[in-house]
């Protein structure tokens, strides 16, 4: 059960705004906040994935059926469902890619902890982890072996120094507010704290904006 | 594979998400109602309106099946308005984004529905904040693109001649183009850790996303060990510090 179907029970009039389009505003947001966060973000939990690439497939088969129809009335809509389809499309490997660019750039990282781990879908996980592997057998055939025992570690973090890169979650973002909240964030002379209404646009630290986003008090833009 | 773009929505990405923005259209043919992916469109019966995606607008323009009911605030009355209240009334700011749909038409029981989908949490591009009942007199996010697109697409659907609201447009563009160059001298000092920049538009953000968050991450990488020393000295005595921050300032000028 999450926060939408508890405010479908309690509020009749939410239910007015039909599934498929809160599901594309869902994947909207989600792909602008992937492509806006300077880290990985979670793998939606509610199915979101799943229940839009299952309406893609339907909708692919449709318009397999539709295409051995010739009527002209039907050539138009046809037309209309295969460009939305497009559209769809795009967005949803759009957002895969914008993951796996950042799995790519940080995958000693994004595997190291099991908080961190939990972020990623099932193929994602499968998709690191062997992509490392490879990496580190390669790594280990070529050049690796020969160093000493005591310096084949990709994940040393001797000397206070860790060798595993991790994103730098203190970059300024753009977040736009979805109610009336107050704000605070940090800066290099002061600390700023603001009381900012809905529709806002506001750069901070995404450290800072992170809690906001996390509970839907704000959005990525 | 991967994805290799910098952060941030690019220019045509922003085109992108701008398409999906309602707006009303007058049909001039009968269609029947299509299962799409994002819901059921309403079945077109001219000459009654409908409300439909910018994309889907577009395609019925371009094969003359509708047109496109131009929103209000792109009428040239309501452009000038807001080129007025940019440059004279308060030439500091952006003029403000369109007030939530509840709150637009208080004394007009019939809109309730749209209230509770604001209150669903529904953003551009899903608000109805470019269809013909969207309120005069303010610039919604998406505005220059759909602006743009409705010149290029739907041209002689527009009540007055396209090149008038086109002018007004650009004279629109520059003056916000010019607060927006000038808000980067605000990041110079970028000590508070926030800066708003209420009513700016999706496409300006987009053009100046780089150089903003450059300067500001920069700004920050830069003063990082100043920071850290403020930080510990605020966790031992707090607040003492106040004198010693304006003489570092004065002097890095």
């Amino acid at each position: 059960m999450d926060i939408g179907d508890i405010l479908r029970d309690v509020d009749p009039v939410f239910h007015s705004i039909p599934r498929e389009k809160r599901d594309l505003q869902d994947l909207t947001r989600a792909w602008v906040a992937e492509r806006s966060a300077p880290e990985l973000l979670h793998w939606p939990s509610d199915g979101l994935f799943e229940r839009i690439n299952d309406n893609i497939k339907r909708q692919i088969e449709k318009v397999e059926e539709m295409t051995g129809d010739m009527d002209p009335k039907t050539n138009f809509a046809l037309i209309v469902i295969q460009t939305e389809l497009e559209r769809f499309k795009y967005l949803v490997r759009s957002y895969l890619r914008a993951r796996i660019a950042k799995i790519d750039r940080h995958t000693l990282h994004y595997l190291s902890s099991d908080e961190l781990r939990s972020r990623l879908s099932e193929m994602e996980l499968a998709y690191a982890t062997r992509h490392q592997a490879l990496l580190h057998n390669h790594y280990l055939s070529s050049f690796l072996s020969s160093f000493p025992p005591g310096l084949q570690n990709l994940n040393d973090t001797a000397g206070n120094i860790s060798m595993i890169d991790t994103p730098d979650l203190e970059s300024a973002v753009f977040i736009r507010l979805l109610s009336d909240t107050s704000v605070e964030g940090r800066g290099v002379d002061s600390d700023g704290a603001m009381e900012m209404e809905e529709s806002d646009i506001v750069i901070l630290r995404w450290s800072d904006a992170k809690p906001l986003v996390q509970l839907g008090n704000a959005e990525l833009v | 594979m991967a994805l290799p773009l910098p952060p941030g929505l690019t220019q045509a990405e922003v085109a992108f998400v701008a398409e999906m923005e309602l707006v009303t259209i007058v049909p001039r043919q009968r269609l029947e109602s299509i299962d799409l992916l994002s819901g059921k469109t309403p079945v077109l019966r001219p000459p009654h309106r409908a409300e439909l995606p910018l994309w889907l607008a577009l395609l019925l323009k371009k094969q003359r099946r509708a047109n496109i009911v131009p929103p209000s605030w792109l009428h040239p009355a309501s452009l000038t308005e807001i080129i007025l209240r940019e440059t004279k009334e308060n030439p500091a700011a952006f003029s403000p984004p369109p007030p939530p749909p509840s709150r637009a038409h208080p004394r007009e029981p019939g809109r309730a529905r749209r209230l509770a989908e604001s209150d669903a949490n529904l953003s551009p591009p899903f608000q109805p904040s470019c269809t013909a009942e969207a309120p005069a007199g303010y610039l919604p996010y998406h505005w220059l693109e759909v602006a743009e697109a409705l010149l290029a697409h739907a041209g002689d659907d527009m009540p007055v001649p396209a090149g008038e609201v086109r002018s007004l447009l650009r004279d629109l563009v520059e003056v916000r183009a010019a607060k927006m160059r000038s808000s980067t001298s605000q990041l110079e000092g970028f000590g508070g850790g926030l800066m708003s920049l209420r009513g700016v538009g999706a496409m300006e953000l987009a053009e100046s996303r780089g150089f903003v968050l450059g300067v500001v991450d920069g700004v920050r990488k830069i003063g990082a060990s100043a920071e850290a020393t403020r930080r510990e000295e605020e966790e031992l005595g707090g607040g003492r510090n106040d004198d010693d921050d304006e003489s570092d300032d004065d002097m890095g000028i």
